[in-house]
């Protein structure tokens, strides 16, 4: 079952370690001549991409797992396969804090995906960015992500998310010279890192649960085995945390302030990587979830509004990477609210088809924006066809987010709007899905649309173009394993034995629906589906318009209400306890430091005295150790230590005084010391 | 009787006669070949002394001369010391028209000191402690230059007065106890203090340190390297044998090593000269050294105490003169600004002198550490508080020296850093390997 344990822990290790070498190496290679190095950290990452990927689809193959105990006394056998369930509080359910690395069902997709992503956004990148410290932080992220899918306690999993968040804001802010960028960083991953203490405070609800029961009976299913209040607990703040990454309502505009890094950072985070991770871990503890009862609902919510709402502000967006960051949101809305209602199967597929298709759109946007030097609507006319290629695989890409049949977005979303039970959330996500439509057709017509040519515009890399094809032909087929017959399948792959797939009826209901919206778009931007053929350009008319329009196209203003309601009061309150440490806590210690002084400097003073009477009993020694002494006291500790010097200084000029230099002074010297010794030991005897 | 157990010596002894008859006839740019007689003599006993403590090859007694653990660690410590010293000497008496004389009379006052160690007779202890001093005399006058002929001179002076007075203290031991032996032989407490005047000598502790500064001075770099470090080591071994076996006079030796310590440490503080600067700190070294002889019998600390610190000493005073004969300067405002010309050498002062502190993890420490413990299981415990505030105050005038070495900007030739390195190194790695052991 575990031919080779070291396979494993080499899936995180070798991305993250080559990645740090890069990090650490790359500012000696910039040195050396450019012809040569040019290429050569690129170079690196792609062949230690190839290389994860290779391990990733071993590993998916294998399904090994490698204990890993980082915590003592917690946990059971550490054997760590999945689905054991031998002491219940795992993520795949066996001791929550010490399960070591494992790759399941779930994992295993998560791995070969994330691995595939990170090599087709790196062979993009060796076209356009070529710094080592592009490559080697993408590098480093894919180590963390996969260190987080193949996680199994909690320990792990947190060490993978505290640093997928820190080398995130390093990429957001790529181009550090930009403090506007820089900025959105830090706001990028503030926001997420506010989320994380979720995590942390799953983790310390989950330890200190287990540790409240150890001894008692194994609980048969994992986390949601804890008892009531920690279960609860628990599932809360990684809920919290999932949202915030996911970036999820209310946190989502940090994805937004995201879109300020390159677009193979977007390609990579916001598709397959971060902003999946939530999601990822949703689904691995839909059962914790669905045990609490209330977390179900809430996260099926949470992420039915999300979809609809994002999708609302992601019609509303002028700028491609804006439209595109929205409906990351929107689409994990999709997921998130699978994991709600128990379709884990339905939301990793909707997982790894989205991932497909998100990190084509953003490549694509990025060839462009790198091409053409926009990323505005308004202003990509033509762009498609400019650039066939690009184009082509973009318009695969936006068709299939469009969920128009029957590319993969189609079968998958409807695995999940299969799976809802309730009438309302099942209206809101059907809405969401049409939604999707809309802002997808607005995307396809604004660089389809006739344009005119730019005479600056660059042509692309072949390395640009190579990953294109392959993710679109991803984005297209993966809605295979959605089809009646093979979802069971995947079902089982995922752990969700008992998905059922989606039935006909509603596949060609929300394919029809989905159809007609993207062609009512289409047309109603275009006025005409001939201008399109005539090659006239029409202006892109944004189709909310007025105030709620610009509300949307600014977020809907959650970046402000986040400022408004937390940011600030946090600050005031930072503030305001600073203020009482300065003006209280240090007041009473400077005041307790005075205190002590004054009791000192009376101290010494009485010693002083004290000192002086003893020395002026002894009128021989008087003169020259007041000198010593008395000096010094007066200006307190310092002068103490001077004395000390000064006296052993002088002691040491005495101590020097019989080497005169003359052998018959040594002898007499000698001669007289052992003759005292002789003497004064012959006598004690 | 195997007289195989004596090998170290006769080895030390053969490469010392091989060595002067090979430089009797190799011709002057050829003499190198006898420092490698002498070396080779030296690691050869080095071995067979190894090979003698892991197999306990008869260990026993010869009349007069005792072959156990003590003589194997000091075999031990002596022909490596010696062969650092040699190296020394090596790179700058290259073409001197008495090459290999200076390396026989090392190799003879190294073989003195050993004999030293192992004496088990009053007699075979006078012979050695002139075996040992008559070369080093000549050591010391080697350059035939005005400081050296003095500092020979005092040198000769010291240790023919207090050789005299040894011998007067051999008298009247044999006319008390009526045998010269170490077992038979018992001396009252003026013999004791008189017996002890060759050792104090030869170890420079108080009251018969006064040649210490003048011979480290006046005497070439790498001879005051090896007179100050080498004889020290017989002579430490020999005075716990006495006052383990012949005399029973824990006070006088406590009053001796306290005196010692803070005497030279005192005259330390303000020295300019970094050679006298060392020969100071050699002198405090022999205080903290006569710690465990004073509580010789009286703990069983005690003799690993003795030998471990003797070890470590002379590994790291070594490596300090090195880096004296590798800068070739001897005053303290020289040193400004090495750490930037010479940074391996810079890094080796430090060590050494930390380590001549007592800084973990050098081997110092460790010695230091098991010198207290024998003091205070002893009942000692004033004189390990005593060493202990020495320890402390030393650290000012150690410290007086390294932080020229890294604070100021000097002008200087570079300084080569091997042997300094190499020293520096041991001194880590005994250490190292001492605190693992001792600590569990």
């Amino acid at each position: 079952m575990n031919p080779s344990p070291w396979l494993l822990p080499a899936l995180p290790v070798l991305p993250a370690v080559t990645g740090g070498l890069l990090l650490l190496l790359g500012r000696a290679a910039r040195r050396a001549p450019a012809g040569v190095a040019a290429g050569v950290p690129a170079g690196v990452a792609v062949t230690a991409a190839v290389l994860t990927l290779a391990l990733a689809v071993h590993a998916a193959v294998t399904r090994p797992a490698t204990p890993v105990r980082l915590l003592p006394g917690t946990g059971s056998s550490g054997t760590g396969s999945s689905g054991t369930g031998s002491s219940g509080t795992g993520l795949t359910g066996d001791g929550l804090l010490a399960n070591g690395l494992v790759v399941d069902g779930l994992s295993a997709v998560m791995v070969v995906m994330v691995a595939a992503v990170g090599l087709c956004v790196l062979v993009f990148a060796a076209g356009e960015l070529r710094t080592a410290r592009f490559h080697g932080l993408m590098l480093l992220f894919v180590g963390a992500m996969l260190l987080t899918v193949t996680a199994g306690d909690l320990v792990l999993l947190l060490m993978g998310w505290e640093v997928m968040g820190a080398v995130s804001y390093a990429l957001i802010g790529y181009w550090w010279h930009d403090p506007a960028r820089v900025r959105s960083g830090a706001v990028a991953f503030l926001t997420t890192r506010a989320a994380d203490l979720g995590l942390y405070f799953a983790a310390g609800a989950a330890l200190a649960g287990a540790g409240s029961w150890a001894g008692g009976a194994p609980a048969p299913d994992g986390p949601a085995g804890l008892p009531a209040p920690w279960r609860d607990l628990v599932a809360g703040g990684l809920v919290v945390a999932a949202l915030g990454k996911s970036a999820q309502l209310p946190f989502s505009f940090w994805l937004s302030r995201a879109m300020a890094g390159p677009s193979p950072v977007s390609a990579l985070l916001h598709s397959a990587a971060m902003v999946a991770a939530g999601a990822y871990l949703l689904l691995r503890v839909q059962p914790l979830l669905a045990a609490t009862g209330w977390a179900a609902d809430l996260v099926a919510w949470a992420g039915a509004l999300t979809a609809l709402l994002l999708g609302a502000v992601a019609l509303a967006q002028r700028e491609l990477k804006q439209l595109l960051a929205a409906s990351t949101c929107a689409q994990l809305g999709f997921m998130v609210a699978a994991a709600g209602v128990a379709a884990v199967a339905g939301g990793a597929a909707q997982l790894v088809a989205h991932a497909a298709v998100k990190s084509l759109l953003f490549l694509a946007a990025g060839a462009w924006l790198s091409a053409l030097g926009t990323e505005t609507l308004r202003r990509l006319g033509g762009a498609g066809r400019r650039y066939p290629v690009v184009g082509l695989a973009f318009g695969v890409g936006a068709v299939a987010l469009a969920g128009v049949p029957p590319l993969s977005l189609w079968v998958t979303k409807d695995t999940i709007l299969g799976a809802v039970r309730e009438p309302g959330l099942y209206a809101v996500l059907f809405a969401a899905g049409l939604l999707a439509a809309a802002y997808s057709a607005k995307a396809l017509a604004a660089v389809w649309r006739p344009g005119p040519g730019r005479a600056d515009a660059r042509e692309l890399t072949p390395w640009e173009r190579a990953p294109l094809p392959v993710l679109a032909l991803a984005a297209a087929g993966f809605g295979a394993v959605g089809l009646p017959g093979a979802f069971e399948a995947w079902g089982r792959l995922v752990g969700d034995p008992h998905a059922a797939a989606p039935s006909w009826g509603g596949l060609l209901l929300s394919g029809a629906a989905a159809l007609t919206v993207s062609a009512l778009t289409v047309s109603a931007l275009t006025m005409s589906a001939a201008t399109i053929l005539v090659r006239t350009p029409a202006p892109v008319t944004p189709l909310p318009v007025g105030a709620a329009g610009a509300f949307l196209r600014e977020w809907m203003g959650l970046e402000r209400m986040a400022v408004v309601l937390v940011a600030r009061p946090v600050l005031a309150l930072a503030g305001a306890l600073a203020r009482f440490d300065d003006r209280v806590l240090d007041a009473a210690v400077t005041a307790a430091a005075r205190a002590v002084r004054t009791l000192a400097r009376t101290a010494a003073g009485l010693d002083d005295r004290g000192i002086d009477a003893g020395v002026e009993a002894v009128p021989r020694a008087g003169l020259a150790a007041a000198r010593i002494v008395r000096a010094p006291f007066e200006t307190g500790l310092d002068g103490l230590v001077r004395a000390v010097a000064a006296a052993a200084g002088r002691l040491g000029t005495l101590a020097r005084r019989p080497q005169t230099g003359q052998v018959h002074l040594y002898f007499a010297q000698a001669a007289v010391a052992l003759t005292l010794l002789a003497v004064a030991f012959a006598l004690l005897r | 009787m195997n007289p195989l157990a004596l090998l170290p010596e006769l080895l030390i002894l053969a490469g010392a006669v091989a060595g002067l008859l090979a430089g009797l006839y190799a011709a002057r740019e050829r003499q190198r070949v006898t420092a490698w007689i002498n070396a080779a003599a030296l690691a050869g006993a080095a071995a067979t002394a190894a090979a003698t403590a892991a197999t306990a090859l008869s260990p026993g007694t010869f009349e007069g001369y005792v072959v156990d653990a003590a003589t194997n660690v000091t075999r031990l410590t002596v022909t490596l010391s010696t062969l650092l010293a040699l190296c020394l000497m090596a790179g700058r008496a290259r073409g001197h028209a008495r090459e290999s004389e200076l390396y026989t009379l090392t190799s003879l006052a190294a073989l003195g000191t050993i004999v030293m160690a192992g004496a088990g007779d009053l007699l075979v202890l006078v012979a050695a402690y002139l075996l040992a001093s008559i070369p080093a005399y000549a050591l010391a006058g080697f350059a035939k230059d005005a400081p050296g002929t003095e500092a020979a001179l005092k040198y000769y002076l010291m240790g023919a007065f207090l050789g005299v007075l040894m011998l007067a203290g051999v008298t009247l031991a044999y006319g008390h106890s009526g045998a010269t032996a170490y077992s038979g032989a018992r001396a009252p407490a003026v013999a004791a203090v008189l017996l002890l005047a060759g050792p104090l000598f030869k170890a420079g502790a108080a009251p018969a340190h006064f040649w210490v500064p003048d011979v480290a001075e006046g005497a070439s770099r790498p001879v005051a390297a090896f007179v100050t470090t080498v004889p020290k080591i017989g002579a430490f071994v020999a005075a716990y044998r006495l006052a383990s076996e012949v005399f029973d006079e824990p006070a006088l030796l406590a009053v001796l090593a306290a005196a010692t310590m803070t005497l030279g440490n005192l005259a330390a503080f303000h020295q300019p000269n970094v050679r006298r600067l060392l020969a100071y700190s050699t002198i405090s070294q022999a205080g903290y050294l006569l710690v465990p002889v004073a509580v010789a019998g009286r703990t069983d600390l005690a003799a690993p105490a003795l030998l471990f610190y003797l070890a470590a000493y002379a590994v790291t005073n070594l490596g300090a003169f090195a880096v004296v004969v590798a800068t070739g300067t001897d005053t303290l405002a020289d040193y400004a600004g090495l750490a930037r010309r010479s940074p391996w050498t810079a890094f080796a002062l430090v060590v050494c002198l930390l380590g001549l502190v007592g800084t973990p993890p050098t081997a110092v420490f460790a010695g230091k550490l098991l010198m207290f413990a024998a003091a205070w299981d002893a009942g000692y415990a004033w004189l390990a508080v005593l060493a202990a505030a020495n320890t402390v105050a030393s650290l000012f005038y150690y410290l007086r020296w390294i932080r020229p070495v890294f604070v100021q900007e000097g002008s200087g030739r570079r300084a080569p850093a091997t042997i300094p390195l190499l020293a520096a190194t041991a001194s880590l790695a005994l250490g190292i390997v001492a605190l693992l052991t001792l600590l569990p």
